[in-house]
């Protein structure tokens, strides 16, 4: 059975249609890459999975439930989370509290802090536990939210862009990670604009453009669709002529 | 565990001051008030500062207590202690009421709304005679002393009953502050969307300490009138003498911590006495005008509150840094 079931999700802001019948299912402990131009509506598409954004219309399936219409929280407690595009961490605390925090939607506090310390040494982030997380660089801080929302015990993780700003050390130990978080049953969205990760961890490619699913397939077929290419590129001479 | 220990040598000291001072004079009447102040300064905190709401509005809460205990004394005859619960009950049930349009509201919005709902209450007291008995002012009634009836011969029993409210806050903030509920508040006030994607029900959150902010807020309502003995609408549900007064004691003192609304009190009331009883005498609005320029002064040179000299003192004898 399938973990997300996503069915005909629109969404229109004024004159936008930032979302228009969008439709697919994904399996439990696939890595699914979702890609498009700048402006196709992935963060959108994110944020109405997890309840920030209520869809105008469509269902939404996580687990056999609908989740559709359900505060953010509820959907957490369900098992989606995601992270931020821009990371949005608790500045003021240290790092330890913001993953804690998390680990509060299942735990007590003790409880809370022994998961919030696991989900630090999986992100390799435990040796700055006690920093105050709004000092650290961005692709810390990108990590710290990765551990945050792991901490929340989640089946579905949507991720936004976790790897930008890094470098290829730690890109290759950013997509271990989540393969290993794959590996643990738990299935995983991941926005990304870098190509070559997505190839490289995706066992399928979603394509979104202008708010609509433009392809749905492995990395392979995706990057060969012709459609895919103009989307990302523009028509070529050739077919312009 | 050093914590606790410094804590109880403070609490004993606190208990051992009012005996130094003239039982029937001046100055124990102005500690019990400080005392009071400081305690609802920390119970202001709760919203104030873990939730960073501040809250304009909280003279609403305390002259419901005032109100509510004093009324079911003089028309029931029940000792002012029920008087106390059932005013907090009340003033959580007010704050219930109050915190469900107003949460939505950030910064200046949420302030001006809630100093609008303590004006309300202030002006419905005003005209309710047949309740409160309006602007011409209520008298706790007398009753025979005895610790059942909340009356006493003396001051001091109510000086230490006042200690005790501020030391049961202060635990109830600080157990607050450490708890889930602390964590849940301080992740809501830095970014309430990723609160709310990582599991926290933010509007649930906020109305417990709303709720919780407001009943204590009642309660020492309850315990203020008992030492006032005499009180109108205007005294209770002042903006200027409740709201922003334990608004501003809480943010001298250094928002968000158990210790700020203590020194911010240990400051304020005494400071506003002392500028009375020298410049009273002298030209009208004197007092106010150089309680104002030194409140001006404190502001400037601690923007932070009185807890940062704390801190950078204790750094200079531990040799830490100062936070």
């Amino acid at each position: 059975m399938s973990i997300l079931e996503v069915h005909g999700v629109s969404r229109r802001f004024g004159g936008l249609q930032a979302l228009s019948d969008v439709s697919f299912s994904v399996p439990q402990g696939q890595i699914v890459g979702l890609i498009g131009p700048n402006g196709a509506g992935k963060t959108t598409f994110f944020s109405t999975l997890v309840g920030l954004i209520r869809p105008d219309k469509g269902s939404i399936r996580l687990d056999g439930e609908s989740v559709v219409g359900l505060k953010p929280h509820k959907v957490a407690h369900r098992g989606m989370t995601k992270t931020f595009q821009n990371v949005a961490l608790f500045g003021e605390s240290s790092v330890l509290d913001n993953v804690l925090t998390a680990g509060l939607l299942r735990h007590d506090v003790d409880a809370a802090r022994e998961e919030a310390l696991k989900c630090l040494d999986r992100v390799g982030l435990r040796a700055i536990a006690h920093q105050q997380a709004g000092l650290l660089s961005f692709p810390e801080r990108a990590r710290v939210e990765l551990a945050r929302a792991l901490c929340t015990g989640p089946k579905v993780l949507l991720l936004d862009e976790v790897m930008a700003a890094l470098n290829p050390v730690e890109m290759q130990e950013v997509m271990d990670l989540i393969r290993s978080l794959r590996d643990d049953g738990i299935t995983l969205l991941v926005v990304e604009h870098h190509m070559r990760a997505i190839m490289t961890i995706c066992d399928r490619v979603l394509v979104l453009n202008f708010g609509k699913l433009l392809a749905d397939g492995t990395p392979q077929q995706v990057a060969n669709d012709p459609q895919v290419v103009e989307a990302y590129l523009g028509k070529s001479m050739e077919k312009r002529a | 565990m050093k914590r606790w220990i410094a804590f109880a040598i403070v609490v004993v000291v606190a208990c051992l001051l009012p005996l130094a001072l003239d039982p029937r004079g001046y100055w124990i009447r102005v500690l019990t008030f400080t005392l009071l102040f400081a305690a609802m300064a920390q119970a202001w905190n709760i919203i104030g500062g873990l939730a960073n709401q501040t809250s304009l509005g909280h003279a609403a809460f305390f002259g419901i207590g005032a109100y509510t205990s004093t009324i079911l004394l003089l028309k029931f005859g029940l000792s002012p202690w029920i008087g106390m619960v059932a005013g907090g009950v009340f003033g959580g049930v007010a704050a219930f009421i109050i915190a469900i349009p107003t949460m939505r509201l950030q910064g200046h919005y949420f302030a001006l709304a809630t100093l609008a709902f303590g004006e309300v209450m202030r002006v419905i007291a005003n005209v309710w005679v047949s309740l409160t008995g309006g602007p011409g002012g209520t008298s706790i009634p007398f009753s025979p002393p005895s610790f059942a009836n909340y009356s006493f011969k003396l001051l001091l029993p109510h000086t230490y009953i006042a200690i005790a409210a501020l030391v049961i806050t202060t635990l109830i903030f600080e157990w607050i502050q450490r708890g889930a509920m602390g964590y849940r508040l301080r992740a809501i006030k830095e970014n309430p969307s990723a609160a709310e994607v990582i599991g926290i029900d933010t509007t649930r959150v906020k109305l417990q300490a709303a709720v919780i902010s407001g009943a204590l807020m009642a309660m020492l309502g309850t315990l203020y009138v008992q030492v006032a003995v005499f009180f109108d609408p205007d005294t209770v549900f002042s903006a200027a003498g409740i709201s922003i007064r334990v608004a501003l004691v809480a943010i001298l003192g250094g928002i968000g911590t158990a210790i700020g609304p203590i020194l911010g009190a240990f400051f304020i009331i005494p400071l506003e006495e002392l500028m009375n009883e020298w410049f009273s005498s002298s030209a009208a609005g004197l007092s106010q005008l150089i309680f104002g320029l030194i409140l001006i002064v404190v502001i400037l040179w601690r923007p932070h509150g009185f807890v940062t000299v704390f801190r950078s003192l204790r750094a200079k004898f531990t040799g830490g840094t100062a936070r």
